[in-house]
């Protein structure tokens, strides 16, 4: 087990390290000086020189790159050319505003997904499968931007069902301060008893994560329903056929169980996916979260953010991958010696 | 499968932990207040007693399309934040562009002698910082000095200066190097604020100020979406009348539709940019009132004067006759209009009759001459332009299909600012597309930084090297500071050489602010000189 541990992990690193290469190279073959984009558009000579030398970028380029990876490791992620806040603190105010919108998506998602694909399964070939067939579908294939802005335009706008954009309604910061602790407004409102802020919170997630949770609970579906259908096949279901069980309750509880080992992993990296997929609904709805700082990192040439974004995004989908690893090595040791 | 659970507390407590790792905890969003206190907390000032009677205790709601603040330091600040900066801070002037002047603001009255090298400025009494401390000439004198030292941002509106004296608590003396409109350089929408030097090093983090204006920071949270609030200043030299917006919030929208669908339903009061398809709706959606206003910004398309084909001053006066200013302006749909020659209209030395027109024929003459055209030799004409503007995208496409007409192949490429910028200083195309603005409102931005020659090339992006050009250029800031009538004349002149004669340039539109806001609010005023600003101050809530 410990083998398979440093050898997961090292690849892992690997995978970091190249990553923060790619970044770095892409970064400085982009044609233009980055000080211009921090010393503004109309930058005299000398302050574009000033912002060179403040970032170093007068040096050669091998020696650029290993100052960006030492000050990486140190936990230095550059500073932002827009913001002009450290990089590292702008993703954290970021992050945890993308974490609670994919969250919440991903919940909808299973608590959606896994009953319809067992429904399915369970009426497998008949009208409910087609329906769920058909209806998984369209929620893979749908343009998350195109959703955001018609759920906008007719549960916000014409019915006014829910808020149109932002992330709670601000002027209750006056009302009702909140305290953070983890940074992620539900989860903060939720243990410091602040209610009017987790209420507010959740009526503005409600349309966004329907939007954000189309595409993972349309794919939960699809494979629980695979899942499923596999499982029934098994021999343990024909004993327990013989033993007078009826279909729903195999399915259910004995089917069901084995079944989500796939989903599971399946889950874990459709949240990674989420993450970026979320970009374009965040940008919709005002979402403070990674999105929106990805989009004005990228319209503002701001290289150390883009590269934030990117290092950030890639070291989530490397852990996600290898604790879905892990734990297929702890669930199947024959996974171990692959 | 026990598993599963561990799967999933492992995945919360990650998460968790993650993100308490970043801060340290317990802290209050917006931060400036502790939990407990009020909303209504008066600021730096104690004094309350004068509270108005029907106060509107609405805040007023701006939703500006990036993210508002990134240097709050008042000397350096020189982006997106003058939104909230011109409504914390004070300068001595404001620009009218009406009246086309310099009106009082911290100063009453001024005066200049000695042919503009030296200025005298009377300041208003009885004015506070949000400190408490009062406004004299010698904290004035302090903050330019700190400006000038800092050396960043627009600080170099200052350059003219060789000495400020402050004789008395009411009157601030300059000493000029050289000649220059000092008046219209302290109304500038940057560098020019006048703020309180000993509580300047603590505004760095949003929570406190230095101004003296009608706000003062009330929160700021960056990357939030309600990034930040401003309260009144109850002790503010105007005074505060019923009616007027005493809170004011900036909400972040990128997107356009969101930004519109949020005023349509009253949850903002002000949208700073609206699409052409937007603001047609806006003008016929009841609860919501639309300006249009022409800008201080005009696009150039600079010509490379210098080498390739377009060294032949007939080529580039053949391209400023093959564009379609009045399609292009009709195609636009309002989101700019034809300007007369390079000066906008609201500054000194806005020239009429120099609108340009689209005559194909001569154009086809002129190329012919050069030996271009149909039945000649086919011309290659390179040219940059801004990534993601769709309105010169828009000009860059109808110049493309009428110059196809001429046998002239244009290879438009957009760029990212910085790229196209550092292809314009190596000489790299032959017609190079950008905005241009002033820093304060004085047309001299134009002809110092773009038309006269420089060595190495900064923005003077059309390769324009023409000593009469330079002279001429060298004597405007004199004239304008003592001379209006001759420094009007000579922009004049300037422009007709620059356009006609050599030809460095064509204007094809002077954009427009298309703005939306809802109908309750009165007073709004779009200054052109002020991009973007809304004087808080001035608007109050009808009923």
């Amino acid at each position: 087990m410990i083998g398979y541990l440093t050898r997961r992990l090292g690849q892992a690193l690997l995978v970091v390290a190249g990553v923060v290469t790619l970044t770095f190279v892409i970064m400085r073959l982009v044609p233009g000086d980055p000080a211009v984009a921090y010393a503004g558009p109309k930058a005299t000579p000398e302050q574009l020189a000033a912002a060179s030398r403040q970032f170093g970028l007068d040096q050669p380029l091998h020696v650029q790159l290993w100052n960006y990876v030492r000050d990486l490791v140190t936990g230095d992620w550059g500073t932002s050319l827009r913001t002009r806040q450290p990089v590292r603190e702008d993703l954290f105010t970021a992050f945890p505003a993308s974490l609670e919108l994919v969250g919440a998506a991903l919940i909808l998602a299973i608590v959606v997904g896994i009953p319809v694909g067992v429904l399915a399964a369970r009426h497998k070939a008949r009208l409910p499968d087609l329906g769920v067939r058909l209806g998984s579908m369209l929620a893979v294939s749908v343009p998350v931007f195109w959703l955001a802005l018609t759920l906008q335009t007719v549960f916000a706008s014409h019915l006014g069902w829910f808020p149109v954009a932002g992330e709670y309604d601000a002027s209750l910061d006056t009302t009702s301060p909140l305290t953070l602790w983890t940074n992620i407004t539900i989860v903060d409102a939720l243990i410091t008893g602040n209610w009017p802020i987790f209420t507010s919170t959740l009526d503005h997630l409600v349309l966004p994560a329907l939007v954000v949770a189309a595409y993972p609970a349309g794919v939960i579906a699809q494979m629980t329903r695979a899942a499923l259908i596999e499982e029934s096949g098994q021999e343990h279901v024909r004993l327990e056929r013989a033993l007078g069980f009826g279909e729903t309750t195999i399915l259910t509880r004995f089917a069901l169980r084995p079944a989500l080992n796939p989903v599971l992993s399946l889950i874990a990296l459709v949240f990674a996916y989420s993450l970026v997929n979320g970009f374009l609904v965040e940008a919709v709805f005002n979402w403070p979260g990674l999105g929106r700082y990805a989009f004005n990192a990228i319209t503002s040439a701001d290289t150390p953010g883009i590269a934030g974004v990117t290092l950030l995004v890639a070291v989530v989908y490397v852990l996600v991958n290898l604790v879905v690893d892990l734990l297929q090595g702890v669930i199947d040791p024959r996974v171990r010696t692959r | 499968m026990r598993w599963h659970k561990r799967l999933l507390t492992a995945g919360v407590v990650g998460a968790v932990a993650m993100t308490a790792s970043a801060c340290a905890g317990g802290q209050v969003r917006g931060a400036s207040q502790p939990p407990s206190a009020p909303a209504t907390q008066p600021g730096a000032s104690a004094s309350t007693s004068a509270a108005p009677a029907a106060v509107n205790d609405k805040a007023f709601v701006y939703a500006p399309n990036l993210d508002v603040v990134t240097d709050w330091d008042p000397a350096t600040s020189y982006s997106n934040e003058n939104i909230a900066m011109q409504n914390i801070y004070e300068s001595l002037t404001r620009y009218n562009a009406a009246s086309q002047k310099p009106e009082p603001r911290l100063a009453t009255e001024w005066s200049s002698a000695d042919g503009g090298k030296e200025w005298t400025f009377k300041l208003r009494e009885g004015v506070k910082f949000h400190s408490g401390n009062p406004v004299t000439a010698e904290a004035a004198k302090k903050a330019i000095e700190r400006t000038m030292k800092l050396k960043s941002g627009a600080a170099y509106i200052w350059d003219a200066v060789k000495k400020i004296e402050a004789p008395d608590g009411g009157t601030l003396k300059f000493t000029l190097k050289y000649a220059t409109p000092l008046d219209l350089v302290a109304s500038s929408g940057y560098a020019s604020y006048i703020y309180d030097t000993s509580v300047v090093e603590k505004v760095k983090d949003g929570t406190t100020d230095a101004g003296s204006g009608p706000y003062t920071i009330d929160t700021w949270a960056k990357g939030k979406e309600t990034e930040l609030t401003l309260k009144a200043f109850d002790d503010y030299w105007g005074g505060w009348k019923p009616g007027q917006y005493k809170k004011v919030a900036f909400r972040v929208t990128p997107e356009l539709t969101t930004a519109w669908q949020l005023l349509k339903n009253g949850e903002v009061n002000f949208v700073q940019r609206l699409n052409p398809q937007l603001f047609a709706q806006a003008g016929s959606t009841p609860g919501v009132q639309a300006t249009r206003t022409p800008s201080f910004q005009n696009l150039m398309l600079l010509f490379n004067t210098e080498s390739g084909p377009l060294k032949d001053v007939k080529v580039r006066q053949a391209l400023q006759k093959v564009l379609d200013y009045d399609g292009l302006a009709a195609a636009l749909e309002g989101a700019g209009v034809k300007g007369s020659g390079l000066v906008p209209q609201g500054l000194l030395g806005f020239t009429p009759g120099l609108e340009p027109k689209q005559d194909l024929k001569e154009a086809a003459e002129l190329l012919a001459a050069a030996d271009y055209g149909p039945d000649l030799n086919e011309l290659k004409l390179s040219l940059t332009y801004a990534q993601g503007d769709a309105d010169q995208q828009l000009m860059v496409t109808l110049l493309s299909s009428q110059l196809k007409k001429l046998n002239v192949t244009l290879q438009a490429k957009p760029m990212q600012w910085n790229a196209q910028w550092d292809l314009g200083k190596k000489k790299g195309q032959d017609i190079f597309v950008m905005y241009w603005f002033p820093d304060y409102a004085d047309p001299y931005s134009w002809f110092v930084n773009v038309f006269r020659s420089a060595d190495p090339v900064s923005f003077n992006l059309s390769y324009l090297k023409d000593e009469a050009i330079d002279k001429a250029i060298d004597a405007l800031p004199q004239l304008t500071a003592t001379d209006r009538a001759a420094a009007e004349q000579s922009y004049a002149d300037l422009q007709k050489k620059i356009i006609e004669e050599k030809a460095a340039v064509a204007v094809p539109y002077v954009q427009t602010y298309q703005r939306a806001l809802t109908a309750g609010v009165q007073g709004y005023v779009d200054n052109p000189a002020y991009p973007n600003v809304v004087s808080f101050y001035d608007l109050t809530l009808a009923g």
